[in-house]
């Protein structure tokens, strides 16, 4: 009987903690999606306008705008992100000293703050002084002085390649841990049998990978959708709105125009778009298993 | 020739110099024992008070306690005190362009003002007035900025050109420069932050005869005159080419960095940055290279400034609101601020207040600055910030960023779009 009590009280300091953290906050802010609250003139909520700020999103060309180059970051994002993981863990599953040191190294950009990545790559892409818009001029002239940041596909795609840069790395040990899990034995005898290396890889590496790299591009998707600190500090959602990400809008609503029930509403459209994509990997992962079951 | 003009300087700010009333300390030390909590966003100048307390302390028995929060970060800073502050914080630092947004934040100041025979004519209106909101005085200025236009003045010289005084001058001048030593002419930032993109654009706007709004509140900022401003503003880059070849993504910093590293021969820039221009660690130029001038205008049009302050205010939460105006007392007196101009420890620029503007001895430390700044401050227009401005901004950078970056091409248009977003968000 008090073994019952004792694992419930265990379980409460966490309980309290959660529940004050995560669902008071989310329970909050949904309640304040369905309420008028101008910051600029109540201190508190006012009265219920039920899914007027919900409506008010999808008659609002700007969100939709967002709604759309979120669209393109992601798939850009995600895209490249998965496919450089898979092809950096192949190179560096192999045993060395030289793959051990590119494995210690290699994580170095994912520990960088997205903040401080954003405001590096804006000094290294200034046409000006920026190493790197200078190191492309000079093997490339024709790009030379060219305005990376104040060009709408060219500031998307410095936007996504900083984010493939820092991100790659740790999906990349995510895809060696897969691949550590795969037997050496089945691969060995393929090449026996005479497979080439593309065959060794899409007929037997790949399908074993497949729940690793669901993994990988889910996880991927969702930090995606929540893009943030890079678009702050590069490129400002410019130029125009070339850049403008939902997260971006969404902070914009809420802590530069004061409407929190505004900005609540456009916060739960995003979350339940990044549930919507996680539920479809699952399910994709779950089918899976029942057919390896099957 | 440099003594000279710091002795005319000196002598014409001499002749303008008007002593101001300082504001009156409760006698009696009634705060005595109270500790008043500012909330301050990180500056030089604001730590140069702080490194002052002991006077007040000494006169008032009231003990002062800073909190800075960087730039970035002080709006949401205030809105957190805004929204769940307790009344820990009794005075808040607030940047005009915010003031309207934080009503409920801000306590009428009048009162006291009025009580302490605090001399509201030593500010300039255009200062003064970003303190007002709905008729009330909810802050004073503390900190305030005007803009100037920095030139190499050695470049200048060598090729025997002046100070330009119109627009027309600049791209002249720019074009000799460009062509002959292979720099850009102006830094200008037409990327997007916090609307740095449109602070030159409104002098071009006002130079016009333009405004952005009338006195309904409707947008006009896409008249005849706001077209005429805004293709020049825009030509400089498209057309002229007199800027650095990467300004359609600068920012402001971008601007100075490329005034600062030799890359071109002027920018327009708030007064404050001085400081950096010449600053070993950061910068190429010397002291002797730099030379400044009133923004330029339009032929036959006086000069205009757009102007950015940072009020004192009172959290309407405090609990110590008397002390708390104790304190603006003390941090009003235009004494204090001279002390910090005229500090040579110090590298500090900033006055927003007449009397100093005008001071002989500001004058002769700062080369005649100041008095080129209380000039343009007599008639600087002050732009009136609603709740809204911030959407204002936004529509607006975003219009002369995709105008710069060329997704937009017809200035017209763009002008006519961004009109009718801010008109049907005021309705």
């Amino acid at each position: 009987m008090r073994d019952r009590y004792l694992k419930y009280s265990l379980l409460l300091p966490a309980f309290v903690i959660v529940m004050a953290t995560t669902f008071y906050p989310l329970a909050y802010s949904f309640v304040t999606s369905l309420r008028e609250w101008k910051l600029a003139r109540h201190r508190t909520p006012q009265g219920f306008v039920g899914l007027q700020n919900y409506a008010q999103a999808f008659s609002d060309e700007t969100f939709l705008e967002a709604l759309a180059t979120t669209a393109i970051f992601v798939v850009a994002s995600v895209v490249l992100t998965v496919v450089l993981s898979v092809l950096l863990a192949l190179l560096l599953r192999r045993t060395g000293r030289l793959h051990t040191f590119t494995r210690i190294i290699i994580i170095l950009p994912f520990a960088m703050s997205p903040a401080l990545i954003g405001v590096s790559y804006r000094f290294m892409f200034n046409p000006e002084f920026g190493v790197l818009a200078k190191g492309i001029g000079a093997l490339v002239p024709a790009l030379d002085g060219v305005a990376w940041l104040a060009t709408p596909t060219l500031a998307m795609t410095v936007l996504v390649l900083t984010d493939v840069w820092h991100w790659t790395p740790y999906m990349t040990f995510l895809c060696l841990g897969g691949l550590a899990s795969i037997p050496r034995s089945t691969e060995e005898a393929a090449q026996i049998d005479g497979a080439s290396s593309l065959r060794v890889f899409f007929d037997i590496l790949l399908p074993q990978m497949r729940n690793v790299v669901l993994v990988v591009a889910v996880l991927k998707t969702i930090f995606a959708l929540k893009m943030f600190d890079q678009v702050v500090t590069l490129t400002g959602g410019g130029p125009g709105r070339s850049t403008e990400t939902l997260a971006y809008f969404v902070f914009n609503i809420g802590f530069k125009w004061y409407d929190m029930g505004y900005a609540s509403a456009l916060a739960y459209i995003l979350t339940g778009i990044m549930m919507i994509v996680s539920i479809w990997y699952v399910r994709l992962l779950l089918a899976d298993r029942k057919m390896a079951t099957a | 020739m440099r003594f000279a003009s710091t002795l005319i300087a000196t002598l014409a700010a001499a002749a303008f110099s008007h002593g101001a009333n300082a504001g009156s300390l409760s006698d009696g030390k009634p705060f005595a024992g109270t500790t008043v909590k500012v909330l301050a966003v990180k500056s030089s100048q604001f730590e140069a008070h702080e490194a002052r307390l002991a006077d007040f302390t000494e006169k008032t028995g009231i003990k002062v306690v800073y909190n800075y929060v960087p730039f970035p970060n002080m709006r949401e800073a205030l809105t957190a005190e805004m929204v769940g502050g307790t009344g820990d914080v009794d005075v808040v630092s607030v940047m005009d362009q915010w003031v309207a947004g934080m009503q409920m934040l801000l306590s009428p100041i009048d009162k006291g003002v009025a009580a302490r025979k605090i001399d509201l004519a030593n500010y300039p209106k255009a200062h003064l007035d970003q303190g007002r909101l709905n008729g009330a005085l909810v802050g004073l200025p503390v900190r305030g900025h005007i803009q100037l236009l920095f030139y190499r003045k050695d470049l200048l010289e060598k090729h025997g050109l002046k100070a330009p005084q119109t627009w027309a001058d600049v791209v002249a001048v720019s074009k000799v420069l460009r062509d002959k030593e292979g720099i850009a002419g102006i830094a200008l930032p037409y990327g997007k932050l916090n609307g740095q993109n449109l602070m030159v654009w409104y002098n071009l706007l006002w130079g016009q005869g333009g405004s952005l709004f009338d006195a309904a509140g409707k947008p006009i900022f896409n008249s005849d005159a706001g077209i005429a401003a805004t293709k020049d503003y825009i030509g400089f880059l498209t057309q002229e080419k007199i800027t650095p070849s990467g300004a359609a993504g600068f920012v402001e910093q971008d601007a100075v960095n490329s005034f600062k590293q030799g890359n071109s021969a002027m920018v327009p820039v708030w007064w404050w940055v001085r400081s950096q221009l010449t600053d070993p660690k950061q910068s190429k130029l010397t002291d002797a290279q730099i030379g400044f001038a009133a923004l330029p205008s339009y032929k036959d049009k006086g000069n205009t400034t757009y102007t950015n302050t940072w009020i004192f205010g009172i959290n309407d939460r405090s609990k110590r609101k008397d002390a708390a105006m104790e304190f603006l007392t003390w941090l009003s007196q235009p004494a204090l601020e001279k002390e910090v101009l005229l500090d040579t420890k110090q590298n500090e620029v900033v006055a927003v207040q007449f009397s100093n503007l005008r001071d002989a001895a500001v004058n002769a430390r700062w080369g005649g600055m100041h008095m080129a700044a209380a000039k343009a401050l007599e008639t600087a227009p002050a732009i009136k910030y609603g709740e809204d401005w911030p959407k204002i901004v936004e529509v607006l950078e975003n219009m002369m960023s995709g105008l710069a970056a060329g997704t937009k091409t017809d200035v017209k248009a763009a002008l006519d779009a961004a009109a009718a977003d801010i008109a049907k968000m005021r309705k």
